[in-house]
């Protein structure tokens, strides 16, 4: 649900940047997030589709970074890339761990325009 | 040609979230942003939490329902200021939303002001609305594997009460893993174990409460 507006601040930063910098079409816009964040990238490209036409953005793929899950383990004292976050070290087996990274919310890095 | 941007998306509510947060500072509001997924038992968190100090504070809410004014109507009745808001089948409260409802209110009159976001366990965490603390509701029914799922909320919260305890021996609720993940994502959580229907374990979360407002109150 919360891609449409995503996509739709997406598009209004497009726009800013558009009018400041003289662009008139977006090729790419890489952007970057948690792994655990929440955002189906395939609903968000077509969210922005729908809201981008007519925009400077119209017609812009959208290019993820998709930064990695990490867990610290306080009993191997590890840090360790996890797919999901079950709250249980990979490596021991251990419940003392804490997730240091994933959730990191969606930013816009760069554009490729014309 | 490439483009450097560097930019949240949601910066633009971000900043809105911080004008209205300057506001509340001037006015000494404290403010909570209420979250859970649906029916977990905000309105009822929000019912026992005004019966329990409206002698002591002020208090306002702000309900952020889908459609009907079904809640709103409910804290009506208990003689506290309520606004609806209207999220037009948003899945979240945003800044925008806040600063359009504060004119309905009496901002020198109030303490204490309650916003039960609109039930969803992932876009709410998101959207920032100038609160002094997110908390959220977990009930029991829902399941032990909340948090490994949404991560976010979990993150963002200052306070988690697990909900319904009454249904806890009819019901596979691991209290356990609920607490060990929740904690895994945020070693700071406070965790309540609560009932809003039988109101058992409701004065931790009261005096929590209060001492986090007085302490506010204080700066
Ligand atoms: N058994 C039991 N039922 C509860 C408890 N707390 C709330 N309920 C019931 O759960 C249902 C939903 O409670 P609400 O307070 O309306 O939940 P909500 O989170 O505000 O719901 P939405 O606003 O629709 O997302 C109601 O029927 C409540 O009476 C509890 O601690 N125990
Ligand atoms: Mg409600
Ligand atoms: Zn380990």
């Amino acid at each position: 649900m919360h891609e449409l507006y995503l996509a739709e601040s997406i598009i209004n930063i497009i726009s800013n940047y558009a009018e400041h910098n003289g662009f008139k079409k977006v090729n790419i816009v890489f952007l970057s997030c948690g792994r655990l964040s929440c955002i189906e990238s395939k609903t968000l490209q077509f969210a922005f589709d729908v809201q981008a036409k007519g925009t400077a953005a119209e017609g812009a793929v959208l290019e993820f970074q998709i930064l990695p899950a990490m867990i610290h383990c306080f009993s191997c004292e590890k840090d360790l890339e996890v797919e999901i976050h079950t709250g249980v070290c990979p490596s021991c087996g251990g419940h003392e761990v804490v997730l240091t990274a994933g959730t990191e919310e969606l930013k816009i890095l760069e554009l490729d325009v014309d | 040609m490439k483009v450097k941007v560097v930019k949240k998306v949601l910066d633009a509510n971000d900043r809105i979230a911080e004008e209205n947060r300057k506001l509340f500072d001037q006015h000494k509001i404290f403010v909570i942003n209420l979250m859970s997924s649906p029916g977990a038992g905000k309105t009822s968190l929000v019912e026992q939490t005004i019966k329990a100090i409206k002698n002591k504070y002020k208090i306002a809410v702000i309900e952020g329902d889908i459609q009907d004014t079904y809640d709103a109507d409910r804290i009506a009745k208990l003689k506290i200021p309520v606004v609806q808001i209207n999220t037009g089948g948003a899945c979240h409260i945003d800044g925008n939303m806040i600063r359009e409802a504060l004119p309905s209110f009496d901002l020198n009159k109030i303490d204490l002001l309650i916003v039960e976001n609109v039930g969803n366990l992932v876009c709410p965490a998101e959207f920032k609305i100038g609160e002094n603390i997110k908390v959220m509701l977990l009930s029991t029914p829902e399941g032990a594997d909340k948090p490994a799922k949404y991560p976010l909320m979990f993150q963002e919260s200052a306070a988690l009460l697990i909900n319904k305890m009454d249904l806890i021996s009819y019901i596979d609720f691991d209290l356990k893993k609920a607490r060990r993940d929740s904690l895994s994502l945020n070693k700071k959580l406070k965790i309540f174990e609560v009932s809003c229907k039988t109101a058992e374990g409701l004065e931790a979360w009261i005096a929590w409460l209060t001492q986090r407002i007085d302490e506010f109150k204080k700066k």
